[in-house]
């Protein structure tokens, strides 16, 4: 049992117009990816960490609950919630990232009516482009 | 889940004006929601008539199965939108007096909510400022271990900073025992993060009954939702 002091969120910034307890799910998935958040870490009770980013416990519980449905995330009885041991979690954490970013890409190609290798085409120049106008 | 708050077709009129109308809802233990619309919709009138200080004039009243009175103000705890706290007395005062009245009182909860909100304990209740005595309303209305918490406007006079220092604690407190809280306001995007579910009371009536989530998943915040409701 890890007798720590649980890990402290950053102060996140929430959107009102997305579901808040995914937002939160995917900052935590987020700080496991990058192994901010170690294996065996310890989270913060649903009651402390709603009232620090001041919403229900109800929001908290359920992103929680997505995250150990995820494998990320497991509760003991009496003890806490914690970042699964098992090995691969970050990997884990990190493949569910990067489906979410290339499905928001996919969107935003299907809504401009392109190709998802032409979008990621026009960005690379475009950003090149901004490099030399940067340098003259 | 049980039913914490149960409305079934209630009716209010004051002086043969219609206050509310068929109002039927059901808040499940422990969930945090809103009572949301501009004033003069019968918020106000909702939450007496919940806490048992009206008695509807049709329809029926449940809070934790039973009908609201002076049984079920063992387990309520309202915190008015104009205070009714004695003012010749001091704020430290009122709480030792509050201590004995309340056989649910937690004195661990009154000192941390003491600390939290910065209460000056000396300082005679006729000489706060409204937001201070909305302070005072809530340190009293939270440190009740009550399963059921009625707030009309919790943040009457309070600054932002102080708002979010408040949020935090009705969480805390709130969240640690699953106390069902039923939250009247027109402040809506500053509360919107605390509420499970929204009831929008327009006219007196139930304009809408929606979970936070199902507003969000289209995209909207309850905010923008509430303008959708209200705008004419």
């Amino acid at each position: 049992m890890t007798l720590d002091p649980p890990w402290r969120p950053p102060a996140w910034e929430l959107d009102p117009s997305q579901p808040l307890y995914e937002q939160i799910a995917h900052r935590i998935r987020v700080e496991i990816a990058a192994a901010r958040l170690p294996k065996g870490a310890r989270l913060p009770s649903v009651r402390d960490l709603a009232a620090s980013l001041r919403v229900t416990p109800n929001t908290v519980m359920r992103a929680y609950a997505e995250l150990e449905q995820d494998g990320l995330l497991e509760t003991f009885r009496g003890q806490g919630t914690f970042v699964a041991r098992e090995p691969g979690v970050e990997a884990r954490a990190r493949a569910r990232i990067a489906r979410q970013a290339l499905e928001h890409v996919r969107r935003v190609a299907a809504d401009l009516g392109m190709r998802v290798e032409d979008l990621l085409r026009l960005g690379a120049e475009e950003e090149g482009g901004d490099e030399d106008a940067r340098s003259h | 889940m049980r039913a914490a708050i149960e409305c079934d077709r209630v009716g209010f009129a004051y002086a043969k004006r219609p206050i509310l109308h068929e109002i039927s809802l059901r808040i499940q233990a422990g969930e945090m929601v809103g009572l949301l619309g501009p004033n003069g919709a019968g918020k106000t009138t909702m939450l007496r008539i919940i806490a048992g200080m009206l008695r509807p004039e049709a329809g029926h009243v449940r809070v934790l199965g039973q009908a609201p009175g002076w049984r079920t103000l063992f387990h309520t705890a309202l915190l008015p939108e104009r205070g009714h706290l004695p003012g010749w007395l001091t704020v430290g005062e009122w709480f030792t007096h509050a201590r004995r009245l309340y056989p649910d009182w937690s004195e661990e909860s009154e000192r941390r909510l003491v600390a939290d909100l910065a209460l000056r304990l000396d300082r005679p209740i006729a000489r706060l400022s409204r937001g201070e005595v909305t302070r005072v309303g809530l340190v009293t209305c939270l440190a009740r271990r009550a399963e059921v918490v009625l707030l009309d406007e919790p943040f009457t006079g309070i600054d932002p900073l102080g708002r979010e220092i408040i949020a935090s604690a009705m969480v805390r407190e709130c969240g640690e025992l699953g106390r069902t809280v039923l939250m009247a306001t027109h402040d809506v995007r500053e509360l919107e993060p605390l509420f499970d579910r929204v009831l929008f009371l327009k006219d007196g009536s139930i304009a809408a009954d929606e979970t936070a989530d199902a507003i969000r998943a289209r995209g909207l915040s309850v905010a923008s939702r509430y303008r959708e409701v209200f705008s004419p």
